[in-house]
């Protein structure tokens, strides 16, 4: 079964340290400019949100390159870049819904997450867990459980509510 | 070649579920999901916290019973300073 | 590389900048971050300046490891000459801006003269911009950065900051960035207010090489490992520095009422837990896993609502233990406004507790204090102080001026009963049972601090044998060592110790929670030699990076002595030796320092030095760290 970067912001710190492993497992380097993951934030409110390539089934960079150098692999479940065909357009960069797709300017190419080729750096380092490399079956799985229990949790308050009347 | 470096070694120390009583410095422990107890070294008595279900740290002192146990020394050593 | 970041010197007065690259030479000498600030100090600033004039100069830097893959390499440190003490002022934030600030070009920054009006600089990719303020001066430390964040139109822009605080020359106003990061200590904030100088704003884009990358990242996943398996990381993880508090709070470690009491009892509401249950969220600065800092909305009254960050233990001490108030809420609306305003608050806090134990003393009077009812225990007087010190209104007019000048204006017997070193107030401990941190604050090179050499492990009661595998490295030592931390014998080395590696760290730009300040466990010198070979490259032994520290400690002494600093000053306020503490357990009830005991404390602490009986460096020591001809004007 391919397995699936899932992304709780929830649990995010906003340390960014997914950032800095990006850029040095694909570049040798810390630069967050040429990272493939990146921690949005709203500083002020507390609030960070870790922005991937959601590796879609149908993606719209692959359908709008005009040369076909964007491509499916199924065994990894990803979108791959062929780099001796791609022209540099940055169409896919124009085009992503997710803002995933990148063009490195240091390196003059478009940049995108490739799953490390099965070991994603950015979930083997979050110690909190908020990036996390699951079997695509259980994506939904743990957010289920979650919410149903949050939901359990209201529903005997509600009854003890009711009881206590 | 031995890679381990001093703080790694130490790391081996280290002791989970187990914590030390803030006045006798004995390791002792709680039972899973207490919220006080009592030092069986010293007698002084602690509210107990639990940073995750099988690790618990002193949240505070049962601000009575210590308060008693200290004044009592403090009795204690005054006499002591009397002979 | 990762070396070739460089220096700019930024000259307000007359708008010339002009940068340098840094040799390997000083890289090996000083390492970076507060070491190299500390050379820049020495050359630059000139003997004997008022700290207000704009012949003071202010450095900013980032460690040499800052931004890499050494764990936590988030710390920014800001240095010149304190607005507080006259002596070294020096100060050390967490966040994002120093590694930002690599990715824009720059390791370190001289900033001299004063600007005309106010001003901020814009530093991008390598080019360094002066900039019109005048939209920006008056405001708070939160609203400038998102001003200039949109002003510049990138959101990603990292600022560092004065607060209204910093505009007024209160002499313990702090640097900011972020929500709460604060480089607090020794009054940067007027310094940067003196120049007319509102903020630094910083993005880059460049690349920091990574010497060996794949071991490197291989190396990261160890330290973290180390760092994040240590049950102190856990608990900080969680609760945040309110644990330490919480903890020396049980005991009778902690101030209260100004040093009268050393236990804040019946403390439950400002417990670690009980704020936790206040708190949104943890945070982390770049590149850390112990995400220590709460998030948190402030429950009720006039600031319901607001979001921020913290608290830590110094807003308990401050908001809580000092003035005796038991309201968490109180404690998030202290902090809050120190964050806005720019404050240090840890100093607000000892300054508004010294008044409170005036005005119960009749020293101060509801007069003095324009009738605020200033007593122990008085929660809305306490943050009415705070707004008050901050826009230096009344009775707050002259508390800004910090411990000694305050003492000096208010008169009659108020310096009695100050709580300071060197000018400086200390942080909310109660050292009196704790001989080992007693020195530390005596002696640290900005003032009574305790993130300059205070051994902190030696509360833990751990085993000789511990103590001595962590306290013979890297250097031989063989003198007597004790796990009770109310003895004198063998401390002095420990504080000599720890001095050393909180200024490694400081060089390197790593957090102290990821090395040996709160866990015993954590990475330190050799580690640390790996970490700079593997991410810059640099080969270093765990005793090479010690020297760099030794150099760097004594570049400090030497900058302190030039500025007058003697014997006296490394010395305590007469209440440690003549008041002994009420409250705690046994163990720290009825205590005192000794003063003869201290005295030759102080003694071994300057031999180990190699210092002489005065505290002055000998020649020989000098020598031996090759700065016997210092200032070089190497850069």
């Amino acid at each position: 079964m391919a397995k699936v970067l899932v992304i709780d912001y929830e649990k995010c710190t906003g340390c960014r340290l997914c950032e800095l492993v990006c850029s040095v497992k694909h570049e040798g380097v810390s630069n967050p400019a040429r990272s493939r993951i990146k921690i949005v934030k709203w500083e002020m409110e507390g609030r960070y949100v870790p922005m991937s390539c959601q590796q879609c089934e149908s993606a719209p960079c692959q359908a709008v390159c005009p040369v076909k150098a964007l491509s499916r692999d199924e065994t990894l479940n990803r979108v791959i870049v062929d780099y001796d065909a791609c022209i540099g357009c940055r169409m896919c960069v124009a085009v992503c819904p997710f803002g995933a797709v990148g063009f490195d300017v240091l390196g003059k190419r478009i940049i995108k997450c490739d799953l490390c080729d099965g070991v994603p750096l950015c979930a083997d380092f979050c110690e909190v867990g908020a990036i996390q490399y699951v079997d695509a079956s259980q994506q939904s799985t743990t957010k289920q459980v979650t919410a149903a229990d949050k939901l359990s949790e209201i529903m005997q308050k509600v009854a003890q509510a009711i009881s206590s009347v | 070649m031995n890679d381990e470096t001093t703080t790694e070694s130490l790391a081996k120390g280290r002791t989970y579920g187990v914590f030390r009583c803030l006045n006798c410095f004995e390791r002792v422990s709680a039972p899973t999901g207490s919220k006080e107890m009592t030092c069986p070294h010293c007698g002084f008595a602690w509210r107990i916290a639990w940073v995750a279900p099988d690790f618990p740290r002193i949240r505070g002192p049962v601000w009575d019973v210590n308060r008693q146990l200290a004044e009592k020394s403090d009795a204690e050593e005054a006499k002591k300073g009397k002979k | 590389m990762a070396l070739n970041r460089k220096i700019a010197y930024i000259d307000l007065s007359t708008g010339q900048i002009e940068t340098k690259p840094i040799p390997v030479e000083m890289r090996k000498k000083f390492l970076g971050g507060r070491g190299l600030d500390m050379y820049l100090m020495y050359n630059h600033i000139k003997p004997g300046i008022d700290a207000l004039s704009p012949d003071n100069v202010v450095f900013v830097s980032a460690g040499i490891l800052g931004a890499t893959l050494a764990s936590a390499s988030s710390r920014t440190h800001i240095g010149g000459k304190s607005t507080l003490t006259g002596f070294v002022g020096s100060a050390n934030m967490g966040g994002f801006f120093a590694p930002e600030l690599r990715w824009a070009g720059f390791d370190h920054l001289v900033l001299k003269g004063k600007a005309e009006r106010p001003v901020y600089i814009w530093i991008h990719n390598g080019e360094v911009e002066i900039r019109d303020a005048g939209n920006i001066w008056g405001q708070t430390v939160h609203d400038t950065q998102q001003i200039i964040r949109e002003e510049l139109g990138d959101r990603d822009i990292k600022v560092l900051t004065i607060g209204p605080a910093g505009e007024k020359l209160v002499r313990f106003a702090n640097v900011m960035t972020g929500l709460k990061d604060a480089g607090g200590r020794s009054g940067m904030g007027a310094l940067l207010g003196s120049k007319n100088l509102k903020a630094i704003a910083v993005r880059g884009t460049m690349d920091i090489k990574i010497e060996h990358p794949a071991e490197a990242l291989e190396y990261n996943k160890k330290i973290i490992t180390q760092v994040t398996s240590a049950k102190v990381s856990q608990t900080q993880g969680k609760l945040g520095t309110p644990f330490i508090w919480g903890a020396t709070n049980s005991q009778g470690l902690i101030r209260v009422r100004n040093f009268q009491l050393n236990q804040l009892e019946n403390a439950d509401e400002v417990e670690p837990e009980a704020l936790e249950e206040l708190a949104v969220g943890m945070a982390g600065c770049f590149g850390c896993q112990v995400h220590c800092r709460s998030k948190y909305i402030i429950p009720e009254g006039p600031y319901a609502g607001v979001y921020d960050e913290g608290p830590e233990y110094t807003s308990q001490g401050a908001f809580a233990g000092e003035p005796g108030c038991r309201n968490a809420n109180t404690v998030l609306v202290g902090n809050h406004l120190v964050n806005i305003y720019g404050l240090d608050n840890l100093e607000t806090g000892s300054m508004i507790a010294w008044a409170m134990e005036l005005y119960e003393k009749g020293i101060l009077t509801s007069k003095d204090t324009d009738g605020l009812d200033l007593r122990f225990g008085n929660d809305d007087a306490l943050i009415e102080m705070v707004h008050r010190i901050a826009k230096r209104q009344g009775l707050g007019d002259i508390l800004a001026e910090g411990p000694l000048r305050a003492a000096d204006k208010i008169g009659k017997d108020s310096i009695k009963y100050l709580v300071h070193v060197k000018g400086m107030s200390n942080l909310h401990s109660d050292e009196r049972a704790t001989p080992a941190l007693a020195l530390g604050i005596a002696t640290g090179s900005r003032g009574a601090d305790h993130l300059r050499s205070r051994p902190a492990i030696d509360l833990y009661h751990l085993p000789e044998s511990v103590l001595r595998s962590i306290y013979s490295q890297p250097v031989p030592y063989d003198g007597p060592l004790s796990s009770d931390y109310r003895d004198y014998e063998g401390k002095p080395w420990q504080v000599v110790w720890q001095e050393h590696t909180y200024e490694a760290v400081d060089c390197l730009g790593i957090c102290k929670y990821h090395t040996i300040f709160l866990g015993a466990t954590l990475p330190n010198y050799e580690e640390w030699s790996r970490l700079l070979y593997l991410n810059a490259g640099l080969e270093m032994t765990p005793l090479d990076i010690w020297t760099a520290a030794e150099r760097a400690y004594n570049i400090e002494r030497l900058f302190n002595i030039r500025e007058g600093l003697t014997r006296e000053h490394d010395w305590l306020v007469d209440r440690y030796f003549d008041e002994p503490t009420r409250l705690g357990i046994p163990g720290v009830r009825g205590r005192t320092i000794d003063r003869e005991k201290f005295k030759k404390m102080v003694d071994e602490y300057y031999e180990h030095h190699g210092w002489d009986e005065q505290g002055v460096p000998r020649p020989e020591t000098l020598q031996r760290l090759g700065i016997d001809n210092e200032p070089s004007h190497m850069l």
